[in-house]
């Protein structure tokens, strides 16, 4: 397991100590996942149809990478294209946002017998430092539109993500006025006594091993609410980023990572254009192209981008026909996804759509194959098993095939 | 005579391919002109006794989004970026100006014949010299985005009968009022409730400004467009006019319906205290029929799809409109008694 022992950034350390394993922490690896729910267009990002019936009104410009177009919605990244990887061969049957956000976020059908976790919550769980008191994971999901908790499946509650649902800063971490910090840690040994003495001899101890470490990591947490402050961030950062929602949140997720949480994952809702398709990915589309440049640039200065894998993804894409309310529909038959970052082949382009965007034409993939290069690209062993009770579970689906492609 | 917009009838229906934006008509030679999303200029000969549709011409690179008539010329604006003047007659294109750093969503024609204007998604207001292509003015008064940060959009242009004065409106619910001869801003009006941003379950927005008309007198500016919308995934909000006293500020009336649609197009009755409005959206398309003095409209007919654009021909006989099925002509003879 890689990782670091210590958890830091430059003057807000949460064990009081600069980090003295800078290297080791460019070193350890980290996600993060760039969810664009309700469905973004591919045509309207990575897989433009311009000139064609179903391609709208939006132009192609020319990227870094030669001879691959973007939607002119994105400036700032078809130069950066030579960090980014694209595959634009995504065929996964599912259509409806539910089944298709288990789908794409678990890299695995349904299955009655088994539930499986959220690739996140997987990533999280291999990545770990294994005495980081920060998260392994945190889940910026701000808006309500779709919004999904991470599935822990059969690893259990203990697994789950630290949540951020209503602020982008967790709230009521701050100790309450009047108790010491040196109350609180005997509060804090009191209770993991009484646990203890509870869960001996009984059945489901695995459950109060699980609040222990979830307290244990709130301890962590309360010493790291700095880490959430984006207004330590200089100006200048601040202003590159933007004022959007969405760009406060990767700035955060951004502090995060470089503290070493090794998961993170933003939500930036909700791209389901039935109506007014391009009037919304007009809106959408130049924030994501803003935020997602930058983010990619930070992360490349501050020498993390090698060492962080950034994934773009959505529940599906949309339809290449026009609707009567000039809105595209759910469409999972040919859409897109985007990486960068930690073991990507750069400027890589993977697959092809016909000339309207209607099917998949070469290198088609599914939502295992995109889970399968998700762990590949940090170095995770597709074959290592889990256990759910006595049935062992890979780690990516048996049949997955990692898009080797796009990766380094 | 009592005029009753529940006899108002479709007369005629005739297709194109994708959407009609943009709609004109050549009085002089009856003949209506529309903007389509696949780049051509179609046109319906309202004389011929078989009415049909030809794709006239195809001089754009990208959706035609608004139609003007200048003479002999109809002057097509485009996502192009462009605005290009084109002799009705012979399909020759006659001259054509790159029109603003953007999409250019609007154009309207001064009533005296010899100057354009248009707004882009550069956020300008342009005029232009419709007999050169000279750009005369370049009117900036316009937010350059949303308040929350994002793009934003200026959608719709009008201007006064007396071509006096200009209106504005874009994506926020704002209209600007300029006057013609000097360029100068004279006032903001603010109709926030056309822009829905929902920072709680979707982050984003949707709505704006989607149609302005003055009216015949020049003292009422009609502003249309959606109503607060519950999903912003669509046009799921009540179809909504304001009339405002604009030169006071002041705003006189508020029109709306549950029908769920965005108003692409205002126009004023002629002769009658009526605004006719057309859209479409979750409800499907609309004609609404307002008595300016009323909240609720007092009909609403069912158009065949959703409707971009309208004209009230000027002896206010028929109703000729445009949208997603094509041409529509509709028969308000019979709704004048």
């Amino acid at each position: 397991m890689a990782g670091a022992t210590t958890a830091g950034l430059a003057g807000v350390g949460i064990t009081g100590e600069v980090s003295a394993a800078s290297e080791l922490k460019r070193n350890q690896k980290r996600v993060l996942c760039i969810w664009l729910a309700g469905g973004s267009s591919q045509f309207e990002t990575w897989d433009p149809k311009p000139s064609r019936e179903t391609g709208g009104p939006f132009r192609s410009i020319p990227t870094a990478v030669p001879g691959y177009h973007v939607c002119e919605l994105m400036p700032k990244l078809a130069k950066q294209m030579n960090k980014i990887a694209v595959v634009r061969s995504l065929n996964t049957g599912i259509s409806e946002h539910g089944l298709a956000a288990d789908l794409i976020s678990t890299g695995r059908p349904k299955e009655p017998a088994l539930e499986y976790p959220e690739i996140g919550v997987l990533l999280a769980k291999e990545l770990a430092a294994r005495e980081s008191k920060l998260p392994d994971y945190v889940s910026f999901f701000l808006s309500t539109e779709g919004r999904r908790r991470p599935a822990t499946g059969f690893l259990g509650g203990s697994n789950a993500p630290m949540l951020l649902e209503k602020a982008a800063r967790p709230s009521d971490i701050e100790l309450p006025n009047g108790l010491s910090d040196l109350k609180h840690k005997e509060r804090e040994h009191l209770r993991e006594v009484l646990s203890n003495e509870f869960a001996r001899g009984r059945v489901g101890g695995q459950m109060v091993n699980g609040y222990n470490s979830a307290y244990a990591k709130v301890r962590g947490l309360m010493q790291s609410d700095q880490l959430f402050d984006i207004d330590k961030e200089p100006a200048a950062v601040r202003e590159r980023y933007g004022r959007t929602v969405f760009g406060q949140q990767c700035l955060a997720a951004r502090r995060l990572l470089e503290a070493g949480v090794p998961m993170v994952k933003v939500a930036r809702g909700f791209w389901d254009s039935h109506h007014d398709n391009f009037e919304s990915h007009r809106e959408l589309v130049p924030d994501f192209d803003n935020v997602m440049s930058t983010l990619l640039t930070d992360l490349d200065e501050r020498g993390l981008l090698q060492s962080t894998l950034v994934v773009v993804l959505s529940e599906f894409g949309r339809t290449p026909k026009i609707n009567k309310n000039v809105g595209r529909d759910h469409y999972a038959a040919a859409w897109s996804c985007g990486f960068a970052g930690c073991g990507i082949k750069g400027g890589a382009i993977h697959g092809k759509t016909d000339a309207d965007g209607k099917t998949v034409t070469d290198g088609e993939v599914d939502a295992s194959d995109v889970a399968a290069t998700i762990y590949k690209a940090v170095g995770i062993d597709l074959h290592k098993e889990y256990y759910s009770g006595l049935r062992p579970v890979p780690i990516a689906k048996e049949d997955a095939k990692p898009i080797d492609s796009i990766l380094s | 005579m009592a005029f009753d917009p529940k006899n108002a009838k479709l007369n005629t229906a005739c297709e194109v391919p994708g959407i009609l934006f943009g709609l004109c008509h050549d009085a002089a030679r009856d003949k209506l002109y529309g903007a389509g999303t696949d780049w051509s200029v179609y046109c319906v000969d309202l004389k011929a006794e078989n009415l049909t549709t030809e794709k006239k011409w195809t001089n754009h690179e990208n959706y035609v989004s608004a139609l003007g008539l200048l003479g002999n010329d109809v002057i097509s604006a485009s996502y192009d970026r462009r605005i290009i003047w084109t002799n009705a007659e012979t399909g020759e294109q006659v001259r054509s100006v790159v029109a603003h750093k953007g999409w250019v969503r609007d154009l309207a024609v001064f009533p005296n014949g010899k100057q354009l204007v248009s707004v882009g998604d550069d956020m300008l207001v342009n005029i232009w010299n419709g007999e050169t292509g000279e750009l005369l003015n370049t009117l900036d008064g316009h937010d350059k985005q949303t308040p929350q940060g994002y793009t934003t959009a200026l959608y719709a242009v009008a201007i006064a009968p007396d071509g006096k004065h200009i209106a504005s409106g874009d994506r926020t619910g704002t209209v600007c009022i300029w006057e013609t001869s000097t360029g100068k801003l004279l006032g903001k009006l603010h109709a926030p409730t056309f822009y829905t941003y929902d920072a709680r379950a979707r982050v984003r927005s949707i709505g704006g400004i989607r149609s302005l008309c003055f009216s015949p007198d020049g003292l009422m500016l009609a502003i249309g467009g959606i109503g607060l919308v519950s999903n912003v995934d669509g046009f799921v909000g009540p179809c909504r006019m304001e009339l405002w006293d604009w030169q006071t500020g002041q705003r006189t009336g508020t029109c709306q319906d549950k029908h769920n649609a965005v108003l692409n197009q205002i126009a004023f009755h002629p002769s009658e205290p009526y605004v006719i409005a057309a859209g479409g959206g979750d409800s499907g398309g609309i004609l609404a029929f307002w008595d300016t003095k009323k909240e609720k409209p007092i009909h609403k007919a069912k158009p065949k799809g959703h409707l971009q654009q309208l004209i009230v021909t000027p002896d206010g006989n028929r109703l000729l409109a445009a949208g997603h099925d094509g041409f529509q002509i509709w028969d308000l003879v019979g709704a004048t008694k």
